[in-house]
């Protein structure tokens, strides 16, 4: 259901894309002398200089093999990297099992531990000898040993026993008492064979039918949110010193071209390419990683939209005031990292000690991505969003008001 | 009375304290080909881009058909042409685009082709600018900077670097369009394209004009006192002997 929804967005935004590539086709093919048009009134005229600009820019990104690259290719990669990263969910605990005794017991426990079965402990079978097993714990790649003694499952007066001694570093005891209680509960299943007893206390677990956040639906917000951040800021701080670099701008500037039409102009491109660009990734994310949206695909869109004309601001800050590349990379640096390790980019805020929590709250692109994963995942309403929605709004304003005050044509 | 299209009086420029352009004046009279010659440094462009809006006044005043450029910037662009010394444009972009491009900066939509095919440039029309050869991408970029109308066209040094065909096909262009009825200002480095060419010439130096005349009457004035060249000139220069034997056509 949602990938069709997904495919129509994306369907549309190509034949609107196709329609305007069309018109300008017949219009360049009429060979007739210009024919006087309808007069246009002052605004419509404004208007239609921004539209001609959009529209032709639009059609100069999807002939430019390396804007589309960094467009729809690159945050693509990081998709597939960071979503194969947080694919496992559960805990898992890698683990080396040393085994000293040659009872049946010791290579039944060995077998169960190894199967495929069991998701909790993943067993290293390289590591043969206690030495080793320090070694790796010590640097991190193992996190618990268990030692199985000479001793174990010897039987004693026609009854087998034996004990298992997990080895940790003091980093991680977690791990261990995990551990610890994963083989207890194996050893009751082997000891009830042995004593017939039964238990006043048990415990049962069961799952609720309420849907949970998985951390994908963390790294893949998150990972919108570096989408929108490269295109918006990287993209205009490349592009625009360049541009004036060229004297593009600077002709631009001999005509009545208004720096707000160009500049709408440039947001309403921004947009587009985007949202594409974003359509892409859910539908990737859904096909891959089986991210399942819940929320509604037109107010997604609506606010993704909202975030991206935000967040390319600063970049038309930073490119319409800069003179050339090298003055604005590391202002533009400055801006960006801080953004991308606080805002929930790569790790979701949450994790974060509250006093840093409060303070990232507000910086611009924390509300996009705590947004976009309120409507994508949590299936909440762009009405809902009064706080972020404020905080973007707040942004845009100062953003904006930055942006057409440095702006140079050259 | 001589109608004039541009009126510049006493018009400075200074660049931390240095005067680049030292309160200068000239008239531009409607249909005239104007030029303004003198070395590197001497002022032209900054002249040139203070006229175009480009650069603040710092001193004096312009006004283009009667609109003071100072407080009108918007008006001034909407009835000039400017082809700067550079002429830029985005790549992968076609001709016709940036021909759509630049009418639609003046709120205008045009047939893109009828301009091209005015500059023999008809079967370039899909072509991107970057595929263009230096005199192509010159006659482009004047076409461009006309598909407004405009009242007066600046050109900063438009013939530099190209070969004399493309010079010469250039030349044709720029008298065409002032038989359009549009006024030309332009600055170059070259003497026989100035005399070839404009009607009037300002010498600049140091932020100064130090002559202003027609070509005719400055060679008159200077042999007038006594200057004497010391070869005797012959009928014909290296430059003949070469449009001679390669042709007058354009090559690209």
């Amino acid at each position: 259901m949602s990938t069709i929804i997904t495919l129509i967005i994306i369907v549309t935004v190509l034949r609107i894309g196709r329609r305007i590539f069309q018109k300008s086709h017949t219009k360049a093919s009429e060979n007739t002398p210009t024919k006087v048009q309808k007069k246009l009134g002052p605004w419509q005229r404004k208007f239609f200089t921004v539209w001609t600009f959009f529209a032709i820019n639009l059609r100069r990104v999807f002939r430019d093999r390396v804007a589309l690259f960094f467009t729809f290719l690159f945050p693509l990669i990081f998709l597939f990297v960071f979503g194969s990263l947080s694919g496992h969910s559960g805990v898992s605990l890698s683990v080396a099992i040393i085994d000293h005794s040659s009872s049946s017991y010791a290579k039944q426990f060995v077998a169960q531990a190894e199967a495929k079965s069991q998701k909790v402990i993943k067993v290293n079978r390289t590591v043969t000898t206690l030495a080793a097993a320090n070694e790796k714990m010590g640097r991190g790649e193992l996190d618990a040993t268990i030692e199985l003694p000479a001793t174990f499952g010897n039987s004693k007066a026609g009854q087998p026993s034996g004990q298992a001694i997990v080895h940790y570093t003091q980093n991680n005891e977690q791990a261990a008492e995990t551990l610890v209680s994963v083989l207890q509960a194996q050893f009751q299943g082997i000891n009830a064979k042995f004593i017939q007893a039964k238990v006043p206390f048990t415990v049962v677990s069961k799952q609720t039918n309420e849907r949970s956040l998985s951390s994908f639906d963390y790294t893949f917000t998150g990972l919108l949110g570096f989408a929108i951040l490269g295109s918006g800021i990287f993209g205009p701080m490349n592009v625009f010193p360049e541009l004036k670099k060229m004297g593009i701008l600077r002709r631009l500037h001999t005509t009545p071209l208004r720096v707000w039409q160009y500049f709408l102009s440039t947001m309403m491109g921004y947009a587009v390419t985007g949202l594409l660009s974003l359509a892409v990734m859910f539908a990737v994310a859904m096909a891959v990683f089986h991210l399942k949206v819940v929320g509604n695909y037109l107010e997604l869109a609506v606010f993704l939209t909202f975030g991206i004309v935000m967040v390319l601001g600063i970049g038309l800050a930073l490119g319409g005031w800069a003179k050339n590349e090298r003055k604005v990379a590391p202002l533009g640096n400055i801006i960006v990292f801080p953004m991308m390790f606080l805002t929930g980019v790569f790790f979701p805020r949450f994790l974060m000690p509250e006093w840093l929590q409060s303070v990232t709250t507000y910086m611009p692109l924390t509300p996009v991505i705590d947004g976009a994963r309120l409507i994508a995942t949590e299936g909440k309403s762009i009405l809902d969003l009064g706080p972020q929605l404020g905080i973007m709004a707040v942004w845009m304003v100062i953003i904006y008001a930055i942006a057409f005050r440095v702006f140079r044509w050259e | 009375m001589a109608d004039y299209i541009l009126k510049v009086k006493n018009l400075s420029k200074k660049y931390d304290d240095k005067e680049v352009v030292k309160g200068i004046s000239f008239e531009v009279k409607k249909g005239e080909i104007f030029g303004i010659l003198g070395p590197n440094g001497a002022g032209k462009t900054t002249t040139l881009e203070m006229i175009e809006t480009l650069r603040p006044i710092d001193g004096g005043s312009a006004s283009i058909d009667g609109v003071d450029v100072a407080s009108h910037p918007y008006e001034i662009r909407g009835v000039i042409g400017v082809q700067p010394q550079t002429p830029g444009f985005q790549d992968k972009t076609k001709l016709t685009e940036l021909i759509q491009m630049f009418a639609a900066a003046y709120g205008e939509r045009v047939n893109p082709r009828k301009f091209l095919d005015e500059v023999n440039l008809g079967d370039k029309a899909d072509a991107y600018i970057e595929q263009l050869s230096g005199g192509q991408k010159q006659r482009f970029s004047i076409v461009a900077a006309l598909v407004h109308n405009p009242k007066i066209f600046f050109l900063d040094e438009p013939t530099t670097g190209l070969d004399p065909q493309a010079r010469r096909s250039l030349w044709k262009l720029i008298e065409e369009v002032r038989n359009r009825g549009i006024s030309v200002i332009l600055t170059t480095h070259y003497m026989d394209e100035a005399e070839v060419l404009c009607d009037r010439i300002a010498i600049m130096d140091k932020g100064e004009i130090i002559a202003l005349d027609t070509p005719k009457k400055l060679i008159k004035d200077l042999l007038a006192r006594g200057f004497k060249k010391e070869q005797q000139v012959e009928q014909a220069n290296l430059e003949d002997v070469f449009i001679d034997m390669t042709g007058k056509g354009l090559h690209t």
